[in-house]
Parts: C-alpha cells; sequence; structure tokens
C-alpha cells in the first residue's frame, strides 16, 4: 500500500533570545535550539499514530508542521489526502454569538464547508446535547457547555487525514466517555490519524502505532504499547534516580 | 485562496455580527464617523480657510472625499494590525494568511456602501446631478480595495516583527490624508508638483471619484499614473508578505 503521508528528515530550529522576536542574530549571544531533528517516517491509510513525549519534546512542533502552521527549517512532509487538524477545540468561538452561529464559524475556521456543515448540524447539536441553547450567546454557557459544543463540531469534522491534540478530555464523566466513544467510531472508519497526549492509557487504547520523540528526536517507532511502555520506563528511571 | 472562500465569507459575517453589540447607536456610526468630520472640515477648511471646492457646496464636496479615505483609511488600520490580535488562531490552525486581510478589508467595503447611500442622498438634498461617471465608481472602489490591502499587508507583517509600526501606522495614515485630495481639490497644487503628486495613488482615486460623481471633468492621465502605482505597489506587497509568512508564526 503507498503510503498517505512521507516526512523525510524534518528539522525545525527555533532562535533563542532577542533574535526570536525577529531581531538581528548576535553572534555568540543568540543561541538557537533544534525543536525536531531528523525525523523520518512514513504512515500507512487508516493508520492511528499515537505521539508520545516530554514536554518540551517537540510533539506540538511536529503536528504544527504536520498542520502545514509551521514551515519546516530542513526536510519535507508530503500529505496525499485532505488534512485537517485539531489543535485546539472551539477555535474562533466568539462569546457574543449564539451557538448556532459558532457551530457555523468554528467549522468553517477548522476547514468545513458551509454545505458539510449544514449536513451535519443537526448530529452535532444532538451530539452536544445543548439544543435548548442554540439561540443562547456562548458568553451565557458553562465553560463544560461551551467545551461540549467545541467538541461536537470537531467530532463531526471528516478530513481523510485528521491531526489531534489531547482534545479528548472534555465535559464530565459521561460526555468523555461519549467522546471517548465517538473517537473509537472514527477511528473504525478507516482514517489516519495523529495522536498527542500527555495520557498514554488512551494512546494505547486508541492507536496501533507510536511514535516516541526525545529532544527533538525520534527515538521509537513501533506498536503503541511497546512503544508506551518504553517511554513510561525512561520516565519512571529518572523519576526514581532522582 | 478560493477553496477558502466560504472562510472569507463567516470571517466577514463575524465581524459585522459582533461590531456593534455593545454600542447605543449600532450601525449608524458608520455613517455618522465621516458625517460629523465632514462638519469639521466644513467649520474648519470651508469656512475659516475658504478652500475651494470645485463649484460643489463644500460640506458635500468633503463627504465625498471622506467616504473613499475613511473606507481606505479604516482597513489599512485594522488589516494592518489584524495579525496580532488573531496570534491564536493563526498558530492553531492553517489557512491562507492573508484571508484575514481580505476579511477586515471587506468589512470595511460593506460601510463604504452604507456611507455612500448617505452620500447619494446629501446630493440629493443639495441638488447636485449624479454624473454619468458614477459607472467609473466600482473600478475606483475595486483601486482603493487594493491599494488598502497592499498596504496592510506589508504593514501587518513588519507589526509582528516589531510593534513599532503598529504607532507609526496612525501617523503616516494622518500624514496620508493631507497629502490626498480628501478636503480640497488637487488643483490647489501647483502645476509643477502634480506629477510627483500623482504618484500618490489615493490622489488619483479620490479626486476621480468626486469628479466622477459630480460629472467634473476627469484627469484621466493622473488615474493612469495612480493606477499603474496601485498594481505594482500590490505587486510588491504581497511578494514580501509572502516571503515573510515563512515565519510569521514562529516570530508571532
Amino acid at each position: 500500500m503507498r503510503p498517505i503521508v512521507q516526512v523525510r528528515s524534518l528539522s525545525k530550529s527555533y532562535r533563542l533570545g532577542r533574535a526570536a522576536q525577529g531581531g538581528r542574530q548576535r553572534p555568540g549571544r543568540d543561541a538557537f535550539i533544534w525543536a525536531l531533528r531528523e525525523v523520518s517516517f512514513e504512515v500507512l491509510p487508516g493508520e492511528v499514530v499515537g505521539i508520545v513525549g516530554r514536554n518540551g519534546a517537540g510533539k506540538s512542533t511536529l503536528l504544527k508542521i504536520l498542520s502545514r502552521i509551521v514551515r519546516p527549517t530542513e526536510g519535507e512532509v508530503d500529505i496525499y489526502g485532505r488534512l485537517g487538524s485539531l489543535l485546539e477545540i472551539g477555535m474562533g468561538f466568539h462569546p457574543d454569538l449564539t451557538g448556532r452561529e459558532n457551530v457555523y464559524l468554528n467549522g468553517a475556521i477548522i476547514g468545513m464547508s458551509r454545505g458539510e456543515i449544514r449536513r451535519k448540524f443537526d448530529e452535532i447539536v444532538a451530539f452536544s446535547e445543548l439544543e435548548e441553547f442554540l439561540d443562547t450567546p456562548v458568553k451565557h454557557y458553562s465553560s463544560g457547555m461551551y467545551l461540549r459544543l467545541a467538541f461536537s463540531v470537531a467530532a463531526h469534522f471528516e478530513p481523510e487525514v485528521l491531526v489531534l491534540d489531547e482534545v479528548l478530555a472534555v465535559g464530565d464523566a459521561a460526555f468523555q466517555q461519549k467522546c471517548y466513544r465517538k473517537m473509537q467510531d472514527v477511528i473504525q472508519e478507516g482514517r489516519t490519524i495523529f495522536f498527542v497526549s500527555h495520557d498514554p492509557s488512551s494512546v494505547t487504547r486508541l492507536c496501533g502505532r507510536a511514535l516516541l520523540i526525545e529532544s527533538g528526536r525520534l527515538k521509537d517507532d513501533g506498536p503503541a504499547e511497546t512503544v508506551v511502555r518504553r517511554y513510561l520506563d525512561g520516565v519512571n528511571s529518572e523519576v526514581s534516580s532522582v | 485562496m478560493w477553496a477558502h472562500r466560504e472562510l472569507l465569507y463567516f470571517l466577514i459575517w463575524r465581524d459585522l455580527k459582533v461590531r456593534y453589540k455593545q454600542t447605543a447607536l449600532g450601525p449608524a456610526w458608520v455613517v455618522l464617523q465621516p458625517l460629523l468630520m465632514a462638519l469639521v472640515f466644513t467649520v474648519f477648511m470651508g469656512w475659516l480657510a475658504r478652500v475651494p471646492s470645485d463649484g460643489v457646496p463644500y460640506p458635500l464636496f468633503a463627504y465625498a472625499g471622506l467616504v473613499p479615505w475613511t473606507f481606505f483609511s479604516s482597513a489599512v488600520a485594522t488589516a494592518g494590525n489584524g495579525l496580532v490580535p488573531n496570534a491564536q488562531m493563526l498558530t492553531k490552525v492553517f489557512f491562507p494568511r492573508m484571508l484575514i486581510h481580505l476579511a477586515l478589508t471587506g468589512v470595511r467595503l460593506t460601510d463604504l456602501l452604507v456611507s455612500f447611500v448617505v452620500l447619494l442622498l446629501l446630493m440629493l438634498g443639495y441638488g447636485v446631478g449624479v454624473g454619468r461617471g458614477i459607472l467609473l465608481l466600482p473600478v475606483l472602489v475595486l483601486q482603493a480595495t487594493l491599494l488598502a490591502v497592499g498596504v496592510a499587508l506589508w504593514f501587518s507583517a513588519r507589526i509582528v516583527r516589531r510593534r513599532d509600526y503598529a504607532t507609526l501606522l496612525p501617523v503616516l495614515l494622518q500624514a496620508w490624508m493631507f497629502a490626498s485630495p480628501v478636503i480640497y481639490p488637487s488643483r490647489l497644487v501647483p502645476e509643477r508638483w502634480r506629477l510627483l503628486y500623482s504618484l500618490n495613488p489615493l490622489a488619483g482615486v479620490i479626486e476621480g471619484f468626486r469628479s466622477a460623481l459630480f460629472g467634473l471633468p476627469l484627469d484621466w492621465a493622473g488615474m493612469a499614473v495612480s493606477g499603474v502605482v496601485t498594481l505594482l505597489l500590490l505587486a510588491y506587497s504581497v511578494r514580501s508578505f509572502l516571503r515573510a509568512d515563512e515565519n510569521l508564526v514562529d516570530i508571532i
């Protein structure tokens, strides 16, 4: 099978100090760091790939490059299909607009067409369980309601390649269960998914394969359970040695 | 870009919808602002300084210049400052960045439409007939739009890097207004400076706008120069913006 995503020796450097604000580089004083270094992998259609690693390891940078938000310093990414990313839910929600208006706005921002939103509108609203509050400005919503509506739009976004950043933990326990079931449905539909989470158990439950990123480098790539176990072992040995 | 036209529509729609939420006068401000400005200039320029107005009553003359000027300056001011307030969105989702400039300019375009209707009513009130040149107005508005987007693109990329440009922008706009025939006719400019003056692309737009509307003779040469300058400026700005766009998100 032909890969749907190809990442070839991807590197991203960020400048530190004054240069990070777009100023001139001062020799010897402004350093730069490699947020990603020579990362390469391929993903086949339908694979669900978890990305694990500690804070600052480069996970988010990788997702942002995959999503075309950030440009790599070196290397290339090829994606053969429509890509959508959810790095945050409720993007562009405006407090003064009603729930209904925000569904359309947010849908358009994440990349859904108007027809697509209209088609799925009832489903989105039913999923959020907020039928009665649709014409209320979202500034009067509780934070739980707000997140439920935001997740519901996100959950009905169906690109061929989906990039997800920790958007699962939303709402109360019951709603979280529902989100989780929805995620499993999405996965079973055979979409290609990248998934970053700090919760190793959700990676093993949802993903078949995982990438371990450490200090910008791809340290491990294989079945999710093996990679996550290796990641946790590494973290534990470091914690116990302190 | 074309693939994102629906998002453009939604961004304009959001701004229009949200804009007057906490104001008492609401959309009336679209018209009140240039009207009040016209009143101020009528008192100081029309009555005190006795600036000539090409045979048109001065208040009407000033308002007809302020309609395109207000569109241009408010579009540049909002779209030029448009990237930083949207940093959250820019760093979390991909879409062509220029959509922000187009959306903010689009919002001002709707304002222009409203204030233009009031301009027509004023002409009716003053008994000034509409010239055949009115057919030229869409072209001039398009030119003003391209010019505003161009200037805004250039400034927005600079502002992301150095916020100093955000402070500079209103100063520049103020100077630009006096360098354009908004509250005086361009024939006040001495003949030998006229060519230099017409290098300001907005001079051709505003003078053309008013002449076309009031049926005054058009300065075709000046308008041609202004059109060419507009296109050059736009091409330069787009190029420079696309280059800056490569690492805008890293800096913002």
